[in-house]
């Protein structure tokens, strides 16, 4: 089961899919899509632990994590 | 007994609005332990063991390779650290919104390890003198 875990303000919301169920996966796409576009920012790790930013949507990720923008403090 | 004697109504009210009170803010499950718990998740096995014992994590800037030290809280937390170790200059910069803590910092981590260039751009840069951790 794939997730998309978006950070809020109740530490985050997870979103379970099955990247099999093309229905599910598009529903994925478009919610990727959103949040990108409000300005979240989409990041992936692999097993090693190394993070990296994805600009657009990999079905084949496992987990996808998303942050809001960042502002100046 | 002599408060349920005597108030028994209101006493108990009260015994509730505390148990509740006191589940909300020692429950594992608040925004504050979620975040923590998905910090950790995501922190290289070395930043993971390092946050344990001293309640920060160092990570290398993705552009500069400078290191940065990201300690446990919502502002004013990140450090850049310069070849011999020493805090050098504090980089303030944070997600937008209400977040907890373990979501500030991851979010901070994975900016400098992506995005350092970008990071800073947004960030402003505070003295460290001014900080109370030194």
């Amino acid at each position: 089961m794939a997730t998309q875990i978006v950070m809020d303000h109740t530490g985050d919301t997870r979103h379970y899919f099955d990247a099999k169920d093309a229905q599910a996966l598009a529903k994925a796409e478009e919610r990727f899509k959103e949040l990108t576009r409000d300005g979240f920012t989409a990041a992936v790790r692999n097993a090693a632990g190394d993070v990296s930013r994805v600009r657009s949507f990999d079905p084949t990720a496992e987990e996808t994590l998303f942050f809001p923008r960042l502002v100046g403090g | 007994m002599f408060l349920f004697g005597r108030y028994p109504v209101e006493a108990r009210s009260l015994i509730r609005v505390v148990r509740r009170l006191s589940r909300i803010f020692s429950s594992k499950d608040n925004s504050e332990a979620r975040s923590q718990r998905l910090l950790r998740t995501w922190l290289t096995p070395e930043q993971r063991a390092q946050f344990d014992a001293k309640r920060y994590f160092d990570v290398i800037g993705c552009d500069s390779r400078k290191r940065y030290r990201i300690y446990y809280g919502t502002a004013t937390n990140v450090h850049e650290i310069d070849v011999a170790g020493r805090p050098k200059v504090g980089w303030c910069f944070v997600p937008d919104g209400y977040l907890a803590a373990g979501d500030i910092m991851l979010a901070q981590k994975i900016s400098l390890e992506t995005n350092e260039v970008g990071a800073l751009l947004i960030a402003n840069r505070f003295p460290i003198e001014l900080s109370r951790r030194y």
